[in-house]
């Protein structure tokens, strides 16, 4: 360099020592070659350990959801469906809003101003501000460009049949899993895997770059029932009726496809509206059809009689001696509401008697009844995988006393839930067999079951219970126009603390048309108090509206000539209790 | 003169050193675009800066422009009168340092008390100081280059003096601007020919006190402890440390690309000031780094070159002011990119010329203002003119 040459001049001097310059300048880029040496470490040698380390803190592997199938009944009308919703969450720390700022965002959300406040100083790092906001709402909020304040995508069931099916499809939780009915019963299915991918996310947990997808959510099933939506609307909107006409504490109704057992409607009361779940109670949650059982009453006389027309120890036109009307077993006594005089075994269905029934029962082996009752299915759940569902009580023969035995003869000491007395009541409805039944909707119907009674003890209860409904029966109330009918009423006692109160519950199970059964209808009413209370009276018009109704929308050809219905000509017979 | 002999004369030798000027102005640029990169994502998350994202690039550009003016000032300013305000500049880096350890005059953050708040701006004494020190440490040899040889006469009174000046840094505490100023002051003393028994004895002094202060404060001791091995304790001591690490593993060769560091995603705190190179590192990798160590490489030999040239003039303060800025940018830059590396224990010190910080960024261009008035001086001396 020039400037060397120059400086060598010998006409210059020079008084420092340049070996000590020439040192510290050595020693400083000695230092930089060092940061260059263990740069190259670092970055060329070194970066895979690093890296691992690196990703150990920023990728996560996170879930990416499924979509929740819907629920359908029988004809694809969606009966619960997911639709997107945004949850509002803050970062409490960051979200340090203005009074003006903290107003807006608690006008969008409908909220307090100084519940927002309180949200927003907590010491948490992440809280939900308002979960499950409609996406436009959301989109609102997003445009307030709040600081600190997210929003997460998630799912929201919406049911559009409101209350009049809430029992049957029952409700899933905020974090998108069943909790009730058919939610939680086929969750499994429903819900579907939510997939993964790996993501690099940032100290905030922004995810801000996708790395790969591990494997892709396998969606949620869709499930069809066997519900039909128009059955179901008939049998909750008459239950219903019924249920403000007669003051009743509780009621319910189930509809069941005599051919398939598939439930083509199940309604309870009370009910609640599963889109707006803001206050429950037990009593509204329940599915009394399925998870309470109560004790029948006069709807277990057919098959008493159906029993012993099996076993040979009546025909059909067996006469049997009612009168007095009171019976003495042992220390207890039963009574018949009226005087019959001598019955057939046909007459003992028609006017229900409990003498009849209970000389009838007393024929029979305690374990021949008990055999019955357990291939009916009562005593054990239906195992439908219903959340909550119970069997009922039916205590072992061996236990019987021979009261006990003439009382289940007639329904009382021993219970039943709905669907399992609707259910079982397929044995008359159908040749003598029971097929199970089904909540999803079945492609091929099973054609024939298990075989309980014969055909012909099948036909002749038929008859019976045909007559029922017939003037001088029980249930004149449950004849509808243009089809032949056939049921039962029952009207039991209630149990309060041990002991038969003054409460009612009134029931009818019925099925038509009777020239070939096609749809089975049972129907409760827990506590009746205007008045009347009597199943033939309170269960048997909701019977006969649900009925008539379900066949003309099912489109079933009418088997009995239109004429007014024979219903005054005589004051129907009142039923024992 | 005919005109085919003159214009040869007129295209005079340049002016100014460009192997000083544009690689400075290269890393001051550079820093300008790493320090927006690495604080883009801090910037728009935090509510102290109002959620800008270019917050800190304003601010820096800015910065950039205060220092443009101050360079070009300090440059305009012959090393004579330099010399004349040397001792003067001094005493009111002392009065800054005072200053800022009274109650509500000094600005604490994270638990130091290093800034002086006038209205919008935050002035940090201890980086004006570094360059009063060069100054003043140049003046102070000059004046007493006879004395050089005797330890009471020579060293003495600089010794007292670092000792104040020591005893205001460690007070903030500013460890890192102390072990700069040490740095500056002895390599200027013994550039200046100090006699080498009793600068041995002075490194032995140091070093002593330097382990004896670091091993009574557990502040200091922690961060040391957390440099030698940041895996240990990763997500405490060493948390800072070790994500330094793995952005420069992440970087590799030729990086992961501008603006694509995930590390300056709120993993790594104080990314846009002292761990920028962690930044450069993993954005511009391998090759970005040897960049920057190349040219600091270059600003300091420069700096020596420039120096010895001025003390071959028999400019001794010049020649002296020339290598201390090069003393002062190689400690520094070397100390703050050891750190980023893990070769060095952690100090609140930032890359020079390149981190974000106005007080560092104008001093560093004061310095190369003075620098290149140097060289200037030198060269016009050297064409037989005066300064």
């Amino acid at each position: 360099m020039k400037a060397i040459k120059f400086s060598r001049s010998p006409l210059l001097s020079e008084r420092l020592p340049p070996w000590r310059q020439r040192l510290v300048l050595v020693v400083l880029l000695g230092a930089f070659v060092a940061l260059i040496g263990r740069s190259l470490y670092l970055q060329g040698f070194n970066n895979e350990f690093l890296g691992d380390k690196g990703r150990a803190r920023f990728e996560r592997v996170i879930d990416i959801s499924a979509t929740r199938g819907r629920i359908t009944d029988r004809h694809g009308d969606v009966l619960a469906v997911s639709t997107p919703v945004r949850s509002i969450w803050a970062i409490p720390e960051d979200a340090q809003l203005a009074p003006a700022q903290s107003r807006s965002l608690a006008a969008l959300l409908d909220m307090d101003v100084r519940e927002i406040t309180r949200k927003l100083a907590s010491e948490r790092e992440f809280i939900y501000v308002k979960r499950q906001l409609p996406p436009e709402l959301a989109d609102r909020v997003t445009a307030l460009k709040l600081p600190g304040i997210h929003q997460k995508d998630e799912y929201r069931r919406y049911y559009p049949s409101g209350e009049v099916a809430a029992h049957m499809l029952g409700f899933t939780g905020i974090e998108d899993a069943g909790q009730e009915g058919i939610e939680l019963a086929f969750n499994n299915e429903l819900s579907g895997k939510p997939g993964s991918r790996r993501v690099i996310k940032d100290r905030r947990g922004n995810v801000v770059e996708d790395v790969e997808s591990i494997h892709p959510p396998l969606e949620g099933r869709d499930i069809v029932l066997a519900l039909d939506s128009k059955l179901q609307y008939l049998a909750y909107s008459h239950l219903k009726q019924a249920l403000e006409e007669n003051r009743a504490k509780a009621g319910g109704v189930v509809v069941l496809d005599a051919r398939s057992g598939e439930i083509l409607a199940l309604a309870n009361l009370p009910t609640y509206n599963p889109n707006n779940r803001v206050k429950l109670s037990g009593a509204q949650l329940r599915n009394r059809a399925l998870t309470d059982s109560f004790e029948p009453g006069s709807t277990l006389k057919p098959f008493t009689a159906a029993l012993a027309l099996e076993k040979g120890k009546v025909r059909f036109d067996t006469a049997i001696q009612t009168a007095p009307g009171k019976m003495t077993i042992g220390t207890a006594t039963i009574h018949d509401a009226h005087m019959h005089g001598v019955l057939t075994v046909a007459q003992v269905i028609q006017k229900s008697s409990n003498v009849g029934a209970a000389k009838l029962a007393l024929s029979m082996k305690p374990e021949e009844m008990w055999t019955m009752f357990d291939s009916l299915g009562f005593g054990a759940p239906l195992k439908l995988g219903f959340p909550g569902e119970v069997g009922g009580r039916l205590r072992p023969a061996k236990t019987w006393k021979p009261i006990e035995q003439a009382t289940m003869s007639y329904g009382h000491g021993i219970s039943v839930t709905l669907i399992q007395l609707a259910r079982a009541y397929q044995v008359f409805a159908r040749d003598g067999d029971l097929v199970p039944i089904s909540l999803s909707r079945l492609d091929t119907p099973p054609q024939s079951g298990k075989q309980v009674f014969s055909a012909q003890t099948a036909r002749e209860v038929r008859a019976m219970l045909e007559m029922a409904v017939l003037p001088g029966g029980t249930a004149p109330k449950a004849q509808i126009p243009g089809y032949r009918v056939a049921g039962k009423t029952g009207t039991a006692h209630k149990i309060e603390g041990g002991s038969y109160a003054n409460k009612y519950v009134a029931s009818f199970v019925g099925f038509a048309p009777v020239s070939d059964p096609r749809l089975i209808i049972a129907v409760m009413i827990d506590e009746p108090s205007n008045g009347k209370y009597y199943g033939g009276d309170v269960a048997a018009p909701v019977f006969a509206q649900v009925m008539a109704g379900s066949l003309r929308t099912l489109g079933v050809a009418p088997d009995a000539p239109l004429k007014p219905l024979l219903m005054t000509s005589a004051a129907p017979v009142k039923e024992e209790m | 003169m005919s005109r085919a002999y003159a214009a040869p004369a007129q295209r005079a030798p340049a002016e100014l050193d460009a192997f000083l000027l544009w690689p400075a102005v290269g890393l001051l640029l550079l820093g300008l675009v790493m320090v927006y990169s690495s604080s883009i994502a801090m910037a728009e998350g935090s509510r102290f800066t109002g959620n800008q994202s270019a917050y800190f690039l304003f601010r820096h550009a800015v910065f950039l422009c205060v220092g443009l003016v101050a360079g070009i000032m300090a440059f305009q300013i012959p090393l004579r009168l330099w010399q004349q305000a040397a001792p003067w500049l001094f005493l009111t880096g002392v009065v800054l340092l005072l200053l800022v350890l009274i109650p509500h005059v000094g600005r604490s953050v994270n638990g130091a008390q290093r800034w002086i708040g006038l209205g919008p701006i935050n002035l940090q004494p201890s980086e004006l100081m570094k360059l009063f020190v060069v100054l003043y440490a140049a003046d102070y040899t000059t004046r007493k280059l006879d004395d050089m040889g005797s330890f009471l006469r020579g060293f003495g009174p600089m010794a007292l003096v670092m000792v104040l000046v020591g005893f205001l840094l460690l007070k903030e505490p500013d460890f890192g601007a102390l072990v700069v100023i040490l740095c500056i002051a002895t390599g200027i003393l013994f550039l200046g020919g100090i006699n080498a028994r009793v600068f041995g004895v002075l490194v032995v002094v140091l070093a002593v006190s330097f382990v004896i202060m670091i091993w009574v404060s557990p502040y200091r001791r922690e961060r040391i402890f957390g440099f030698m091995d940041p895996w240990q304790d990763a997500f405490g001591k060493g948390y800072q440390l070790s994500h330094a690490l793995i952005a420069f593993g992440r970087g590799e060769w030729f990086g992961v690309g501008l603006g694509a560091s995930v590390e300056k995603l709120f993993y790594l705190p104080e990314a846009h000031t002292d761990f920028l190179l962690a930044v450069i590192a993993e954005e511009l990798g391998f090759v970005g780094v040897c960049v920057v160590v190349g040219l600091f490489a270059l600003l300091v030999q420069r700096s020596f070159a420039i120096g010895r040239q001025a003390l071959v003039l028999g400019r001794v303060h010049s020649g002296l002011v020339a290598q201390g800025i090069g003393i002062w940018l190689g400690v520094q830059g070397f100390i703050n990119m050891g750190v980023n590396m893990g070769l060095l224990p952690t100090k609140g010190l930032t890359l020079p010329l390149m981190s974000f910080g106005g007080s560092g960024i104008v001093a560093n261009c004061l310095a190369l203002g003075i620098l290149l008035r140097v060289d200037w001086e030198n060269r016009q001396l050297m064409r037989g003119q005066q300064v």
